[in-house]
């Protein structure tokens, strides 16, 4: 799941220089907190049932607004064209239910748990079948049962990559799902009727829905929990785009009105049945969600303590504030473990591995976060690997014997060795002010060690120009970057999208054969060694041919005001863990 | 009820009658010799407020031409740092470099900025430097403009008058702050590859804020043209056969230096402050320092670090407010019949 925030986007242009620490000269008071570690909830517990677990304290009403700064928040809320962290986490804990989900506890410890399907479903030998027996009591907000038949025309909706192109059925559905080829989902594909595809199968009697895949998906218990592998109302009322707008809500809320970039309101569902769900609670009376908050006001009001911020969370609380926030909101501060890795990304084919090294040395990545207004230590902590700490099998390995560090000397020696000539040429986001200053400050240490740095500015995320092929600019870069955050708590999420030849988000056009062999490979493996085997991937993508540098991982910092209930955050989505929150009378 | 025997009424005049004066005497002749430019100086130099306004905008003015020089003088520059090791984790600057935690130091007299660690005082004198000279760029460029159509449609008349007097209006109805907004991003798009980018986001910003400021030198200068053209010197000036251009030139742009003055030195703080609003709004120059984007980062640190925002904040408010009264004490100068 790429994150979405403008802001990360600017973190992801200013990554392109940052790497991490401990340069040494930057002495910061770490003892005011430190970096935080999630498995994004790999734990599973498929005999979960409804209803959730009351909590301690919890009372039902209450408004509960959620200030989301420099968050542009979905375009639209379409289950299947979700793949946001924003979008996903609000959504998922909130309207739209799937065939799975997380429970997560007063820790913020995520477990997998049933959510439509009344286990985790039951795969077959070789995971290439998958069956889910669905619940009887779950309903649509208008009162009526949600079918087998539904379930599975949700499912069949996220093959199609036209209608949906930014949803995550574009990475999992059409990977793995039986008949990807001869079927383009629902809307694109006249000829074939979508009952007809052999990728999913519904008897409506038994309630059950069988997905067929390709080739084996040990994961699809995880992919589940996406909300677009839910129900979608079937014939018209669901046609894209006119129901992103207009959503059927399912879950313990639905949406009272929606304006994209600007707010959310949702208010209880009254047809949500409790004992239908084993992890949703539906406490407070109407959530509000303000998207694009100012950073700097949002700030003021979560320290302020008024009437307005005791209910309140902020999803987002600014370097600046972090100091005072430790001192006046103790444990109503709440940091967040997400499993993400930046990386800056230099074009395989145009660079050697002296160069990409050089790189690595030249990048100033604590000078690069602070400047970017992160907190180095706390939000953001020098990487080491691809996969982000917390992940099953997450390698310890350091590529030139130790961790890079912001070191001049290390990255001239290395780029006089390198063959490839000593320009960058990169972009970065020019509306962001924080976006620039990272810039600047990344531009000035690739220059003292010697490159010759072109550094251009875009109007757009930097995604929109690395996405496009025919973009002239995109041709001419020989740097970009990215920032990934994984789908669910396994390298299959994180590895792939980034190194596999020709997938969407590798921005650095690495191709190697054998990796790509390999990356095929661990499908056949048996389920127990899949985790280590992403790891020695990871390390052999990395030590052989060190086509990314790791810059950072990160860390979230949630505010919640003090009467907001139960204030934690959700290790699986890296969001506020909106199913549990309530107001305190 | 008696009345008083000896009111003022009774007494005939009190206050002086004015002595009849010879016109050879020497008094009457200092007083003819003066021109009209010199009393309106002689008029702006008893004006202390004036004075005080002038010598705030010499300041400044002296600022931003040796803005390269005054930082050499004190050891500070623009460069980017390298902000670990000037910061605190939280992002306001350690104590031995200044405020808001420490005293004062000659190596950064006004501090270091948050976030990224630059020189405060660097930034600062840059910023006066970029300010003054995009909006006396801008001012130069809106009156030239202004003056030339004003001239033309004011004397002219006819459909050189109904043209200029549509493009005028034209330009008046265009929203100046959405058409900022919607004109830098595409010019910020189509130069962005350019090497000299930075300047020609300058000169993009000079044309926005001259292309929207013209119009009201256009209008003023055409009501003083039409006004001027029907005066005997005009009608004499035609009737011996001076070309068009001869009579603009030199019987109408000179009776109009005062008018011009005075818009000139209104525009000028207008152009200010909108160049910091716009900078501020992040859609101004970016690849410069201004005054605007400190106001910008400045927000966020208010608790901890005022002093950073109050530096741009002052000086804005000091040179906009100075420069406004000195153009309301011009104005009053050079015309008196509107004087308060």
């Amino acid at each position: 799941m790429r994150r979405t925030k403008p802001l990360a986007a600017l973190a992801v242009a200013s990554l392109m220089a940052l790497a991490a620490c401990g340069s040494g000269d930057g002495p910061s008071d770490t003892e005011t907190g430190d970096f935080r570690e999630t498995d994004a909830g790999a734990d599973k517990d498929p005999d979960a049932e409804g209803p959730a677990p009351e909590l301690e304290g919890a009372e039902a009403g209450g408004t509960i607004t959620v200030f989301l700064p420099g968050d542009y928040g979905p375009d639209d809320l379409d289950p299947t064209n979700g793949w946001s962290v924003t979008g996903n986490s609000i959504q998922q804990a909130l309207t739209s239910r799937s065939l799975t989900q997380y429970r997560v506890d007063e820790d913020g410890n995520a477990t997998l748990v049933p959510d439509l399907a009344v286990d985790l479903g039951t795969p077959n030998e070789d995971y290439t079948q998958w069956t889910f027996q669905l619940r009887d009591n779950a309903t649509w907000e208008d009162g009526s049962p949600i079918t087998a038949e539904e379930v599975a025309f949700g499912i069949a909706r996220s093959m199609d990559s036209t209608a949906f192109p930014g949803g995550p059925g574009t990475e999992y559905s059409t990977q793995f799902f039986a008949g990807a080829d001869e079927f383009e989902g629902p809307y694109t594909d006249k000829d074939t009727d979508w009952t007809e595809w052999e990728g999913v199968e519904f008897d409506n009697d038994a309630n059950t829905v069988t997905i067929n895949m390709s080739k084996p998906f040990p994961d699809m218990d995880y992919w589940g929990a996406f909300m677009a592998m839910g129900p979608a109302p079937l014939g018209k009322t669901s046609q894209p785009p006119a129901y992103g707008q207009n959503i059927m809500s399912n879950g313990p809320y639905k949406v009272e009105s929606f304006t994209p970039q600007d707010e959310l309101v949702l208010v209880k569902n009254d047809q949500w049945d409790p004992e239908s769900d084993p992890a949703r609670h539906q406490y407070a009376d109407k959530f509000v969600f303000k998207f694009n908050a100012d950073p700097d006001q949002t700030d003021q009001i979560m320290l302020s303590d008024n009437t307005e911020s005791q209910t309140a969370l902020s999803t987002d609380l600014s370097a600046a504030s972090y100091q005072d926030a430790l001192d006046t909101l103790g444990d109503r501060l709440v940091q967040q473990s997400t499993q993400c890795t930046s990386f800056i990304y230099p074009v395989y084919g145009k660079t050697d591995l002296a160069f990409r090294k050089a790189l690595a040395y030249a990048y100033p990545y604590e000078d690069a976060w602070q400047a970017g207004g992160q907190v180095p230590g706390v939000t953001r902590v020098p990487a080491n690997s691809i996969m982000p700490p917390g992940m099953a099998g997450k390698p310890d390995y350091f590529v030139d014997g130790e961790q890079f560090t912001f070191d001049i000397e290390k990255a001239k020696e290395l780029l006089a060795e390198s063959e490839t000539p000593p320009t960058i040429d990169m972009i970065y986001y020019e509306p962001d002010p924080l976006a620039v200053a990272a810039n600047e400050v990344v531009v000035k240490a690739y220059e003292e060690a010697g490159f010759t740095v072109k550094s251009t500015p875009v109007q757009e995320s930097p995604y929109s120009t690395y996405l496009n092929p025919d973009d002239k600019l995109n041709k001419s870069l020989n740097v970009r970057a990215v920032a990934w955050c994984s789908d669910w708590p396994s390298g299959s999420t994180f590895i792939p999208a980034l190194f596999r030849g020709g997938a969407t988000y590798n921005v650095g056009e690495f191709a190697e054969d054998a990796i790509d062999e390999r990356i095929a490979g661990v499908a056949e493996l048996p389920i127990e060694e899949q985790a280590a085997e992403w790891g020695a991937i990871d390390e052999q993508i990395q030590t052989e041919f060190f086509p990314a540098v790791p810059t950072a991982y990160y860390n979230q910092l949630f505010a919640f005001g003090s009467k907001i209930g139960n204030p934690s955050g959700d290790e699986a989505l890296g969001a506020p863990n909106y199913k549990n929150l309530f107001v305190m009378p | 009820m008696s009345a008083e025997t000896a009111g003022p009424e009774t007494l005939g005049h009190l206050s002086e009658e004015p002595k009849g004066e010879d016109p050879g005497s020497s008094k009457a002749r200092t007083i003819t010799g003066k021109s009209p430019m010199r009393i309106a100086l002689g008029r702006l130099l008893r004006d202390k407020i004036a004075l005080v306004c002038l010598a705030v905008v010499l300041f400044f003015v002296f600022i931003a031409i040796f803005a390269g020089p005054l930082q050499k003088l004190f050891g500070v520059t623009t460069e980017t740092a390298f902000p670990t090791q000037f910061l605190n984790l939280d992002g306001t600057p350690r104590a031995e470099f200044g405020p808001p935690y420490g005293g004062f130091t000659w190596d950064h007299p006004f501090g270091v900025a948050p976030r990224t660690a630059t020189d405060n005082l660097a930034f600062w004198l840059q910023g006066a430097q970029n300010s003054l000279q995009i909006a006396t760029t801008a001012t130069i460029v809106a009156m030239l403009v202004g003056v030339t159509l004003g001239l033309l449609g004011g004397f002219l008349g006819g459909i050189v008058d109904r043209i200029i007097g549509f493009v005028t209006d034209f330009f008046l109805t265009l929203p100046f702050i959405l058409a900022a907004l919607t004109i830098a991003p595409i010019i910020n798009e189509r130069f962005r590859d350019s090497p000299n980018y930075p300047t020609i986001q300058v000169i993009a910003l000079i044309g926005v804020l001259a292309g929207f400021g013209w119009m009201s030198v256009a209008r003023l200068i055409r009501g003083e043209v039409l006004s001027l053209r029907e005066r005997e010197f005009v009608q004499a000036a035609r009737v011996m056969g001076m070309p068009t251009r001869r009579l603009l030139l030199k019987e109408l742009l000179p009776n109009l230096v005062a008018p011009i003055v005075v818009a000139s030195s209104l525009m000028l703080p207008a152009f200010v402050a909108a160049e910091a609003g716009l900078a501020f709004l992040g859609i101004g120059v970016t690849t410069r320092p201004s005054w605007g984007q400190t106001l910008n980062q400045g927000i966020g640190f208010f608790d901890n670090y005022p002093l950073y925002l109050y530096q741009p904040l002052i000086a804005i408010v000091a040179i906009v407010l100075a420069l406004n009264l000195l153009g309301d004490a011009l104005r009053d100068a050079l015309d008196p019949k509107t004087r308060r």
